[in-house]
């Protein structure tokens, strides 16, 4: 029988399809890490060695995949599909999953990632949010059926009440747990503003390095960092150590103690709240003794001001009533005064009026006397009649009788004639 | 003088923010004895909550949430 023909590409068809028929999800491949490489920032080579034999198996995967870290000399078990590419007629083992294998290995990788992502500042101090004091809703991610989700709802009870708790139920190891956890953290962040919790709690109990791997892997270890609700981990018993620990707004050393974080004591609380209304009835009481010292205060200077204002009317008055004296004084002198000038005006014009009188009576009498006394002593008579002084013969009638004055003696005469122009 | 329910934090806030202001202010009788008379409102309003004993526990589902009393 003549041998079938078969072109390369044919072959290698063959062979790989030979390949495929491995039951390789059935086992893992257990090997030590070598020529651990990343090319094109995508794709990680190495070999997985035979640790007694001289063999070893061509791996690859993507970056993706390297969820945790893996360096040379590192045991893991791996699964994965083999086959040959074509075009460099190379056998590979394409990786689908992996572990780490022993203590060594898993604490390497443990600090591996540790120092990555402290240089990288998921650990920063600065960038840790504090909690809020008085949460009303809490995420919890922890597996249902643990004790740590016991312990904690427990905790949290003795301590608060009227919350509400979210519990997103999640596989703590095993294979599903990465993702369980990551999912879990995404789904709480995209909840709608009233329904997202004030504060999610990741927990779990104590555990091996193995158990705990999925709170060191570094997706996990990245949803705790990028979550934008503040994020309590509580993992294990006091000496156990996680990343996410160190991611974590707050580190609790367990499920008990992230319960303490979460939540104040309702007796603290109570006391504080007791401190407070003290401390406001305090200060109301203060102000209302302060008012009631102002209220005295202002009372004791309106009084003294009342009193001021008597005092100085009293003073005005006392000094009305000099002004008053001094006035009356002042006008009794000035009557006085006025008086007496009136007086000794009155006086001088009486005087005057008097000494005048008396100078025209003086006058008269001197005139009436002197002048016609003299007159008739020189020889002339004065003929008067009906009193009156004649001065013409014209208002003389015949018959008329009249007094004729002489300087010694008068006589009645009568007239005779009236026209008389010789003298006698 | 009643608002609509607050929760705890809110009201320990409020009555945090007049005790700070019964401190630092020069209290006005009148003003003070409101807000005395508010600070009461509230301390008993957080009384209340903190007698609660129970916590209420929903199970977060992948598609929907469902309520369990605890």
């Amino acid at each position: 029988m003549e041998a079938e023909k078969l072109t390369v590409s044919q072959y290698l068809a063959l062979v790989n399809q030979t390949l495929a028929r491995i039951p390789s999800d059935d086992f893992f491949i257990v090997g030590e890490v070598s020529g651990f490489g990343v090319s094109q920032q995508k794709w990680v080579n190495f070999s997985l060695k035979d640790e007694q034999a001289d063999a070893k198996i061509p791996c690859f995967m993507t970056i993706y995949q390297l969820g945790i870290p893996l360096e040379d000399g590192m045991k893991i078990e791996v699964r994965g599909r083999s086959n040959v590419y074509e075009k460099f007629g190379k056998f590979s083992l394409s990786i689908s999953a992996y572990n780490l294998v022993g203590e060594g290995a898993l604490l390497r990788a443990y600090q591996m990632l540790k120092q990555k992502l402290e240089q990288e500042g998921l650990f920063d101090v600065s960038r840790k949010r504090a909690l809020p004091r008085f949460p009303q809703t809490i995420g919890l991610i922890t597996s249902a059926g643990a004790a740590a989700y016991g312990d904690f709802l427990r905790i949290l009870g003795n301590r608060f009440g009227g919350l509400t708790i979210l519990h997103a139920p999640v596989a703590v190891q095993g294979s599903t747990a990465v993702e369980d956890i990551v999912s879990a953290f995404l789904q709480f962040n995209n909840l709608s503003a009233e329904e997202k919790p004030d504060v999610l709690v990741l927990t779990r109990g104590g555990g091996s390095l193995e158990d705990l791997h999925a709170f060191n892997d570094e997706r996990v270890v990245r949803a705790v960092f990028g979550s934008s609700i503040p994020v309590v981990v509580g993992v294990g018993h006091e000496r156990d150590e996680s990343l996410c620990d160190y991611a974590a707004d707050v580190r609790a050393s367990t499920p008990s103690h992230a319960a303490e974080s979460v939540v104040p004591d309702r007796r603290d609380v109570l006391r504080e709240l007791e401190h407070h209304m003290e401390r406001f009835q305090f200060g109301v009481m203060g102000a209302v003794e302060a008012h009631r010292h102002i209220l005295e205060q202002a009372s004791h200077l309106f009084r003294s001001f009342i009193d001021g204002q008597l005092h100085r009317s009293r003073l005005v008055m006392a000094r009305l009533h000099a002004t008053d004296e001094r006035l009356a004084y002042q006008r009794a002198q000035i009557r006085e005064r006025i008086e007496n000038a009136v007086r000794l005006l009155l006086h001088r014009l009486i005087e005057e009026k008097r000494q005048k009188n008396e100078l025209v009576n003086a006058s008269k009498r001197l005139l009436e006397s002197f002048d016609v006394s003299r007159v008739l002593k020189r020889g002339f008579s004065l003929v008067r009649s009906k009193g009156k002084i004649i001065r013409s013969s014209e208002s003389l009638a015949p018959g008329g009788r009249i007094a004729i004055q002489f300087a010694q003696g008068n006589v009645a005469a009568e007239i005779v004639n009236e026209k008389q122009t010789k003298l006698l | 003088m009643t608002k609509k329910p607050q929760s705890f934090s809110e009201a320990f806030s409020e009555l945090e923010a007049l005790t700070e202001w019964f401190e630092t202010q020069e209290v006005d009788v009148e003003e003070g004895i409101k807000k005395f008379v508010r600070g009461l409102e509230l301390a008993a309003c957080c009384k209340k909550k903190l007698e609660e004993v129970e916590n209420k526990v929903v199970e977060l589902k992948k598609k929907y949430k469902e309520i369990i009393p605890e």
